[in-house]
Formats: structure tokens, sequence, C-alpha cells
């Protein structure tokens, strides 16, 4: 039995690892993560459920959201949300000049506009971008895909994939979204296919750790007066 | 859930409490357990479906460690609870969830573990947050005993005599959880992955059959003590006096966050009760069977009310009303005229104008008692699919959110958050435990870092920033604007479809009480014996009075 103060309710990632170098992953614990890690990073609270929400969605379709999310908030962190924010217009949605557009922003943006003029129409291009690290904006497609039965064709410079097509097209898709591009997006008659649920893929621990220490910047350091009052200062030995 | 989903009787809704009155946090604060809470659901289940209950593995040695497997099946799955027993100092026994180390530590295993599983666990149930589980792993729980009850059964057993009553009766278990983790925790099953299968769609089903399980462990430990001790001339324990054990448990602040992260579920929750109460009291006439059982369940009742003790000032005065209020109660049955059209409502509107909220939340619990047939249903709507309701509807006119806001929030906008006193708190994460806590805005760090359990304070933030914008303008261009405002718009789209969503109170008011919070979210599993030890930790009891495995199955339905 350990009396080591280490473990995973205080911000140390060893125990996810069991001296592994990575770690499976239950999705509730991956959306608390990435939640409080984009929290931690500078999201809004309610932006901050947006990336718990798209990290698990892709972990639960065998894709690495923790680590992508990771890489779009090591980047992207401290930076205002007037240079995140995309300015809307039908069927043009452009990053501010200089810059690129928050993908857990963009998704959750579009589907706030998915029944709205200026969201996807089908038939109809939308042009979007720059966008960092765009895989993160599958899981909102598919969200959108979904509810309005509608196929998405997601297109950039050197790729394109099909969200709500055949499911087995999005895991070759994934590595060509990763880095940063402008986008187009079309809407096309359904019906939608769900992408297919897949198991859990590993955690590295460099993501996990990386993300926790994100994560701690939500915490807030112990006080005398916030230990007191929180459980049994007496003995428990009746 | 919605109101189809219920079946209603079109007539009933009227019957039910509504919003304003059901959702503040002093009525809250005085719930009591009713045969819609968790571990009553539980119980209900195992009797009719007939559960078979065994223990196959029991590896426990002359000093009191090793472990034990306790097997259930029922439905279509079975179920093990792993029982890790050790020898704890007392230097090292802490309730805290700071604590590293536990008399005993266990997990809900899905299905029937092998012999590698058990050495897999033994190498981290242990260790408990600082461990890891799998999938096949539904809960992480740990157990210390009550020392000086655990000492003197043992010692009573081994000497071949039972305990004392009144040692029993004083603490009312032999070990108290001080964690029971599901939901995905350390690795864990998600919840959403079991929540289809009809056993486990309630809330808390797995939390509840390991605390269940746990509860025989202690009795089996015990007695395995004593019969080291005393050998032949040791005797188990007297099964009445057995039934009126239950397992303790130590909660905190912790728990509290829960019911306002979880605005459907507590809906779902607050809305089948209600419904409950409603269907009750619309009954035109009253059977002589039930009269007999309400009877029944009120004397239970008092003596319940004559057992239960605290020292907490607060609970004190509460057990003063419940007390008073059950012998109105009683008094008011010799009077009761149960030949008039709808008895039971105007049983219930005698309760509402004449006890405290002890005493009508009490009462409210003891109507449902009878009617098992009417209102046990009910359980199968307080699950939630949160994940359904995640997305926002970026089209709804900001004339309708404020609607919404004026309707559902009117409570929050009339608080004036310029005024210390109504921001004096602030709920935070701790760094040295994760664990959530309350602070003192004006005399403590970490404000900057607050979570976003201040309701009110964002509903009111939220109003004042739509003032900007006209009627028929898209909620989704505010968020465009202000992505600060997005969690609460969610919370106000979800309030809208959901009356009972929301604590009708100022969380970071100075004179919000925690254990308001604590009692509601408790009696909703069934906890007993409700005992704050201050203004945000307690102690309570879970299946004090419930069957043991090996009588279950000779139980009628309940």
């Amino acid at each position: 039995m350990t009396v080591e103060p280490l473990d995973q309710t205080r911000g140390d990632s060893t125990p996810f690892l069991n001296g592994a170098r990575t770690a499976a992953l239950s999705r509730n614990e991956v959306a608390a993560l990435c939640m409080k890690a984009a929290r931690g990073a500078g999201m809004s609270w309610g932006l901050a459920e947006e990336a718990g929400f798209a990290a698990a969605w892709l972990v639960q379709h065998g894709f690495d959201g923790p680590r992508y999310l990771h890489a779009y908030l090591a980047e992207a962190q401290g930076r205002a949300w007037s240079d995140l924010c995309p300015t809307v217009a039908p069927g043009e949605w452009r990053a501010p000049e200089g810059r690129t557009l928050c993908p857990v922003s963009l998704g959750a943006t579009l589907c706030d506009h998915a029944t709205l003029a200026e969201g996807l129409a089908e038939g109809c291009p939308l042009r979007i971008g720059p966008v960092d690290h765009p895989v993160l904006l599958v899981p909102f497609l598919a969200t959108i895909a979904g509810a309005a039965d509608i196929r998405i064709e997601l297109e950039w410079a050197d790729g394109s994939v099909c969200i709500g097509g055949d499911p087995g097209d999005l895991a070759g898709a994934m590595d060509g979204l990763a880095g940063s591009a402008a986008l187009s997006l079309t809407a096309r008659p359904g019906p939608a296919r769900a992408p297919a649920a897949a198991a859990s893929p590993p955690i590295d621990a460099d993501t996990i750790a990386a993300l926790n220490a994100l994560a701690m910047r939500t915490t807030v350091p112990p006080s005398e007066a916030s230990r007191a009052g929180a459980g049994s200062t007496a003995s428990d030995n009746d | 859930m919605s109101r189809t989903d219920l079946h209603p009787m079109p007539d009933v809704a009227a019957f039910r409490r509504p919003a304003s009155e059901v959702m503040r946090l002093a009525r809250m604060g005085c719930s009591h357990p009713t045969r819609l809470s968790f571990l009553r659901t539980l119980l209900r289940r195992m009797r009719t479906e007939g559960w078979r209950i065994d223990r196959p593995v029991w590896e426990v040695d002359d000093r009191g460690v090793g472990h034990a497997v306790y097997r259930v099946r029922g439905g279509a799955h079975a179920y093990s609870l792993v029982a890790f027993a050790h020898d704890l100092p007392d230097e090292m026994r802490s309730d805290r969830v700071i604590a590293t180390a536990w008399d005993a530590t266990f997990t809900l295993f899905d299905g029937e573990p092998s012999p590698a599983d058990i050495e897999r666990l033994r190498a981290n149930v242990p260790l408990q947050e600082a461990g890891r589980v799998t999938t096949r792993e539904l809960t992480l729980a740990r157990a210390n005993r009550s020392v000086r009850l655990v000492r003197h059964v043992i010692e009573a057993l081994s000497e071949g005599r039972q305990p004392d009553l009144k040692e029993i009766a004083a603490v009312g278990y032999l070990m108290r959880t001080t964690a029971v983790y599901g939901s995905g925790k350390f690795g864990a099953a998600d919840r959403a992955d079991i929540a289809d299968r009809p056993e486990l769609a309630a809330p808390f089903q797995v939390e509840m059959l390991t605390v269940w399980l746990i509860r025989a462990f202690t009795v089996d430990i015990v007695e395995h003590m004593a019969a080291v001790r005393g050998g032949v001339g040791a005797v188990r324990l007297d099964p009445a006096i057995r039934r009126t054990l239950g397992v303790g448990n130590s909660t905190g602040l912790g728990m509290a966050p829960f019911v306002v992260r979880h605005p459907i579920l507590l809906n779902n929750w607050m809305m089948a009760r209600e419904e409950a109460l409603a269907r009750v009291r619309h009954q035109p006439s009253a059977t002589p069977e039930a009269v007999t059982e309400l009877r029944r369940v009120l004397d239970l009742a008092i003596r319940n009310a004559a057992a239960w003790t605290s020292e907490h000032p607060v609970q004190v005065a509460k057990l003063g009303d419940l007390r008073r209020d059950l012998d109105l109660v009683s008094d008011q049955l010799t009077r009761w005229n149960t030949g008039q059209s709808r008895p039971w409502d105007a049983l219930w509107r005698w309760g509402a104008g004449t006890l405290s909220c002890e005493g009508q939340e009490a009462l409210l619990s003891l109507m449902l008692e009878p009617h098992g047939d009417l209102v046990d249903d009910l359980a199968t709507t307080m699950g939630a699919d949160e994940a359904a309701a995640f997305r926002l509807d970026g089209a709804m006119r900001v004339g309708d959110l404020r609607a919404v806001l004026a309707d559902r929030y009117g409570w929050a906008l009339a608080i004036d958050f310029t005024a210390p006193e109504n921001v004096a708190r602030f709920w935070y994460v701790s760094e040295e435990k994760l664990e959530p806590r309350l602070g003192e805005r004006a005399i403590e760090e970490g404000a900057a870092r607050e979570q976003p359990l201040c309701i009110a304070r964002l509903a009111s933030e939220l109003e004042g920033t739509l003032r900007d914008y006209p009627d028929d303008a898209p909620v989704a261009t505010v968020l465009l604007a202000h992505p600060e405002h997005r969690f609460m718009v969610r919370r106000a789209q979800v309030a809208r479809f959901h009356p009972y969503a929301e604590v009708r109170d100022n969380l970071i008011a100075a004179d919000m009480l925690p254990i308001d919070l604590l009692r509601s979210k408790l009696a909703f599993f069934g906890a007993t014996r409700f005992d704050p030890r201050s203004d945000r930790w307690v102690r309570i009891n879970l299946f004090q009075g419930a069957p043991y495995p090996d009588e279950i199955g000779s139980e009628g339905p309940r």
C-alpha cells in the first residue's frame, strides 16, 4: 500500500500510466481532462466544454483527440478571442487578418449557425479559414451532418473527406487535417451515415502530462482556511 | 424527461408542486429518502427478479488480510464485488479524500473475475486514486471501520455473546465508505457503455450495488475475526441485530457540485418525485390497505426520528421540527376523513399548511410508501442522456432566451450582485487534491479561478448582455461576440424544458449552507441518519434495515 502523496487527483499523471508510456483513458476522463485543460489554456467554460466534447468524440471513434487538442492548445493559449473569432457571413467565414481560427470555437459556432442563413446550405460551398488543427472540427461537422441528415464535403488544398459518408474514409483523412488549412465545406443531400465507433486509442504519457499541466491552472493552491472546512479535523478512529 | 415520458393523467399536473417551491435550498435541505431513492430501486429489482447472490471466494487470513468476491447474478449480467481487506494502523485511518490507505478497498467487476483479474486488481484497487482500473470495472471504493463498534462486536461474538444493542444503535454501521467512484473514473467503464442495461438504467445503480455488497462484507469480516479469536466458542451476529447495521458514509463538499453540474439529472430526480406526489394526491379515494400501510410507515418514521441524532445545531433544530411534525401527523391521522373526495390531497394540504419544511418532506415520503403500484414506474425516468442535450440551439431568438431567463431565473435576476453578501463565497477546485471547496471571496486567494457554480450570477450577467440585442437576433450572434456566456446559454436552454433543473438560490451567498445540497442528493440515494459534522461535511447511513444477500430472496416485494 502506498503512502506516497502522488495520485491522479493531485494532478500527477504518473498513476495514469502505471509505468507505461501510454494509458487507456475512459471517455469521461478524456472529456474532463480536456475540458479542464482548455479552460486552463484560456477558453471560456462553455467553449472548454466543447473542447471536452470534441476530444471525447474523437476517442470514441478511435482517434487521439487529446493529442490533437493539446497540439492546438499549446500553440494557441493566450490568444485573445478577437484573434480567434471568425467573421461570419454567408458563403465565407474568414479568420482575422494574419490569424488562424480556433477549431473548437469554429466548430461550436458552425453548430450554432447550422440552421441560420450564415451556416451551411446544401450545394453552396462555405469557404473557411485558415483553421488550426481542423481535425478538431470533425466532431462538430459530424454532429451537424447527423442532426440535419446531410453529408458534408470537407475539402482542403491537398485532400478531401465526406463527413456522413463512408465511415471508413475518415481514418485516412485525419493526418491531413492535423496541421492548419483553409477549408471549403459543402453540404450534400443525405442520408448521413454515422461514423463507426472504435476502440479508444492509448493516450501518450506526454500528452496526458501536458494536458494535466494546463488543467492544473484551473485549480487554487491550498490554504489553511480551505482545508479546515473541507472535512473532519478530528480523528476518524471513532 | 418530458411530460409525455411520464404518461401522466392530464389533470395530475395540477397537483404537482412548482419549482419555485421545490427547488429552494432550504427545502432541498429537508429532503427525505423515498421509495424512488436509488437504493430502494435496486433492492426492489433484486427482489422481484430473484437475483442470486453468493460469495465464491473468501481468502482472508487470521490477521483479517486478504480478499473476497461477492457474486451477483440477475438479468443478463453478472457483477462481482472484489473486496480487499487490509491491516490498517490507526494513525493512517482518515475519512478525508486526502487519505492514502484504508481498512478495506473494493471494486465492482463487470462479470466474474478470473484469478488474473484478481491479481491485476490487487495491484491497483488498494491504491485507490493512485492506481488504475479498466473498462471491466464499474466502481472503485474504500471503507474505514468504526473502530469502536468493530472492536466491541468482535469481542462480544468471539466470547459467544451478542453485542450490546445500545452500542450498535449508537453507531449504526461497522464500516463507512469514504468514496465510491463510478462513471469512468480512474479508467473504469464509462456510464454510457452500461446505461442501456435495464438493471443499470436508473442512476447510481452500480454504486448502490457496490455499497450493498460492502455491507455484507463488513459483517463477514467481523464474524471472521471473531471466529479467529474465539474459535469454536464464537457465534455469528444475530440476523435481527445485523439488519439494523447499514454502511456509514462520510461525505464532504466534493459531492455538492454534482447536482449543479447535472441539471437534467437533477430535474429528472425532482420531476419523478413531484410527479409521484401529484399522482398520490390526485387519487379520488384511499384504500384501507394504503391507509394501514401509511400508519405502519409513520410508526417506523417516528422510531427512526427518535433514534436519529446529531450534534450540529442546524440539524438539532430540524430533528426537533421532525419529531414534533411526525406527532402532528399521527394526531391528524386520527381525524383524517378517508371517505372524503381526494383524501390524500386533503392530507397533503393539511400538512402544507401546518408542518415545517422538515415535516412536509417527511410526509411526502410517507405518502408515497403505500403507493408502489402507482409510482414505482417513475424510477425508470430518473436517468438522463446528457450528451443528447449538449448541443445548444443557436437559432433561438434573443427574445425567447430573455423569456426563459425571466421565467426560470427570475429569482436570480432579482439578486443584487454588487452587495458583498451576495458574492461572499466562491467555489473552486483545490490544487492539492482536485476536490471542490468553497472560499471566502473577501479574504481568500483564488477567486480568479472560480468554478461556474454561481449560476444565479451567470444568469444575471447573461441577462445584462442580452439587453444590447434585439428580440429577433439569433443566440448564435450573441455567442459569437460573447463566448463567456456559452456556458449559461446552454444551461438556460436546458432549464427551458426542465423546470426543476436549477437550485433556485444563490450558491455564493454568505448564508448558503452546502449541507443542504448534500442532503438533497443523499436523500435521492436513499441515505438515512443525515448527521452534519460542520456546514460542509456529513455522515450518513445507507441500507440500514435492508435485507442482506442471504435474505433478499425470501422477502416479498416492497
